[in-house]
């Protein structure tokens, strides 16, 4: 599997007078997993979001195997064409997994493949069945979202994401939106994903995932990136009191 | 004394004039449904000029009684040279002012999609017009379904309206036969029976729809 | 557009203004007083009564309004019922708006939620001091949006109680228009001044709405 890098430089983002992302400087390494945690509000989502560019950076730069997207130059927007262009090697799964509910799981796969990939209806449906066999929902094909669970749509949302042969795989929250005992199967889909190679960014609050099959924990706080280390040196000894202190509440609130 | 052979006997001439409800309802909310997509288009496009005629329009129509907007097309028609005849120009007013309805119904299930729904699939690189045709519109049709037939109920009933410019539909047809026949308790119950059965009719339609749309 | 007309017909126009706000306003509050009863009927009573009361709704719903008025109107002396044009339109525009007003309030009802009526009775609170203090408030306030709109939405309707000739701003415009020849200016003039109105009573509304909602939107 080819995998992508991704770049980011003195990356900064404004919601108005809200200064979102703070001159971030982060290295993803092609192949790894890179796990994205903090409290809510610190940016994490924001920084992920830059990286297809479905949220726009207002300067710096992120690179995607040395090619800059969003933008041909510094303050040139890139053609619609082009960004697309960009963004089909790279897949998105979301935190409300936004399946499109009109369609079946299986027409849910097949559509980019169509209508981006250009395949054939015939090719792109058995490239959707072989993607879903995958994630283990082979038998739920012809089902339409709302007759599938949480923890199966999340899945579903995987296979379209990894049928379109993405090179880089982004992970919103993937599994915040689902109920505890649905977090397993999505999170054994991600750990095969991340296996095999493929280059992962997971935004997420399970720390458990980020301590057994990140590469790298990047810890974000009120738009800065406070560390990047390995897992053990971010959640086992981290150096920042603010990270200390994140950590300290996550077990009081997860112990009993 | 209310006479039942009379109410009986007033029905034959009003459902053959009902034709004209009808058809100036279904020709009015087919015109509504085009100029409601544009208008629709006009108020969510990027450029403010458009968005601002947009707004004026549904702001004028929806504030404008349609009894008054009938009148102003009917007697300005004439004025800005197009001689239509009545029947056509009713069917104008009817379809100009179902537009700024139908295109607030549009725009209404269009931004109650939420934006995930869009945003997966630019995620995966679909062009704007891929975007729009396989995503987003066939969720805000199949939502705004209910709404619309609701307008062509509210449209059957506007319909009555247009007996001022001399159509002879169900309200027309039933004014001269009470004029006639001077029976008009019979002849207005018989008409609003009509309407009833046409309301019903398409209100049961809806239902069916809705019921099917939502799987 | 001659000014001089406007003059000659300035008296007739405001009288029929103030008519029309007169059976605006009045329609209005009879048709919500209405409403509100029938709502509270279709909550509080057995089956039959309420089946009775949804056939009412349908019927009211499925007609046009100008049918309902000539059928009061001119169908109303048949049965003894005498009205002159005001009082049948008034009467008119109560029962044609009733339903639509007692939808309002019946989903706004629903939306108190059952724990509010609950923690009412556990406390022992009486069915009628629960209506009075609890339902009504809630259910009023969450209804106030809606029953600002479908106000402003009868402003409109107004003018159809020309066609029974009560002498509202309608019904003057076209004795105008028909001495005077002047069919498009005055339909324009009028439209322009429905326009009008009918902005700036929803203006007016919308402010009304902020400030009497603005307690209950929950701070975040």
């Amino acid at each position: 599997m080819q995998a992508s890098s991704v770049e980011i430089r003195k990356v900064n983002k404004f919601y108005g007078p809200f200064h979102a992302l703070k001159d971030i400087d982060l290295s993803i390494p092609p192949g790894k997993v890179t796990c994205l945690i903090g409290p809510s509000g610190s940016g994490k989502s924001t920084l992920l979001r830059c990286m297809n560019f479905l949220e726009e950076y207002d300067s710096g730069e992120v690179r995607i195997d040395g090619q800059l997207i969003g933008y041909d130059a510094p303050g040139k927007r890139m053609s619609g064409r082009k960004l697309r262009e960009m963004r089909r090697s790279i897949g998105m799964v979301f935190q409300q997994f936004n399946l499109w509910p009109h369609m079946t799981a299986h027409e849910n796969v097949a559509e980019g493949l169509i209508r981006v990939r250009g395949l054939s209806k015939a090719d792109a449906m058995t490239r959707a069945a072989d993607a879903l066999a995958k994630v283990g929902l082979a038998d739920k094909m012809g089902n339409h979202p709302s007759r599938l669970s949480g923890g199966q749509q999340q899945r579903v949302a995987i296979a379209r994401a990894i049928a379109m042969e993405p090179k880089l795989m982004l992970f919103d929250e993937p599994t915040s939106a689902l109920d505890p005992e649905l977090v397993g199967e999505v999170l054994n889909v991600m750990k095969t994903l991340a296996s095999e190679g493929m280059t992962m960014v997971v935004v997420t609050h399970e720390m458990g995932f980020a301590a057994h099959v990140a590469d790298q924990v990047a810890f974000l706080e009120k738009g800065e990136l406070v560390d990047v280390d390995t897992p053990s040196g971010i959640l086992h000894h981290p150096k920042d009191a603010r990270i200390q202190s994140f950590l300290r509440t996550y077990h009081e609130r997860n112990s009993f | 004394m209310f006479s039942i052979p009379v109410f009986f006997e007033s029905f034959g001439p009003l459902l053959w004039a009902a034709r004209y409800t009808l058809l100036i309802s279904f020709l009015g909310i087919g015109l509504g449904l085009i100029l409601g997509a544009l208008i629709c288009a006009a108020r969510l496009s990027p450029y403010a000029i458009l968005r601002r005629f947009a707004a004026v329009w549904v702001s004028f129509l929806r504030g404008v009684p349609l009894l008054v907007q009938l009148l102003v097309f009917y007697y300005a028609l004439p004025v800005i040279g197009l001689d239509v005849p009545a029947f056509v120009a009713a069917i104008v007013t009817v379809g100009i002012c179902a537009s700024a309805y139908i295109s607030e119904i549009w725009r209404g299930a269009i931004n109650a999609l939420p934006r995930g729904q869009s945003e997966a699939a630019i995620a995966i690189g679909m062009s704007p017009r891929d975007v729009w045709s396989r995503v987003v519109l066939p969720q805000a049709v199949s939502l705004s379904l209910p709404a619309l037939i609701n307008e062509l109920i509210l449209l059957v009933k506007a319909s009555s309206l247009v007996s001022v410019v001399g159509i002879l539909e169900i309200t027309r047809s039933s004014q001269a036969q009470a004029a006639t026949t001077f029976r008009p308790l019979e002849v207005y119950l018989a008409a609003a029976c009509i309407y009833l059965m046409i309301n019903l009719c398409l209100a049961a339609l809806g239902r069916y729809l809705e019921h099917r749309t939502t799987v | 557009m001659d000014i001089a007309v406007f003059q000659q017909y300035g008296p007739a126009l405001i009288k029929g203004f103030g008519y029309t706000i007169l059976c605006w306003a009045l329609g209005t509050v009879f048709g919500m007083m209405l409403g509100l009863v029938i709502a509270l009927i279709q909550r509080y009573s057995p089956r039959p009564v309420r089946w009775i009361i949804q056939i009412y709704i349908e019927i009211i719903r499925g007609t046009p309004f100008l049918v309902q008025l000539f059928v009061l109107y001119y169908g109303g002396p048949l049965v003894g019922l005498r009205l002159d044009a005001l009082p049948a339109g008034l009467l008119g525009l109560t029962i044609y708006s009733s339903p639509y007003f007692a939808e309002i309030f019946r989903s706004a009802f629903r939306a108190v939620p059952l724990g509010q009526i609950e923690a009412a009775r556990a406390i022992g609170m009486a069915e009628p001091t629960i209506i009075r203090r609890i339902l009504l408030p809630l259910g009023l306030v969450s209804a106030l949006p809606a029953l600002v709109n479908f106000s402003i939405i009868l402003t409109k309707e107004t003018v159809i109680l020309s066609m029974i000739t009560v002498p509202e701003l309608m019904y003057q415009v076209s004795r105008m228009s028909t001495e005077t020849f002047r069919y498009l200016e005055a339909n324009l003039v009028l439209a322009l001044f429905f326009w009008a109105l009918v902005e700036t009573i929803s203006r007016v509304g919308r402010r009304f709405e902020a400030r009497i909602t603005k307690h209950l939107i929950e701070r975040t």
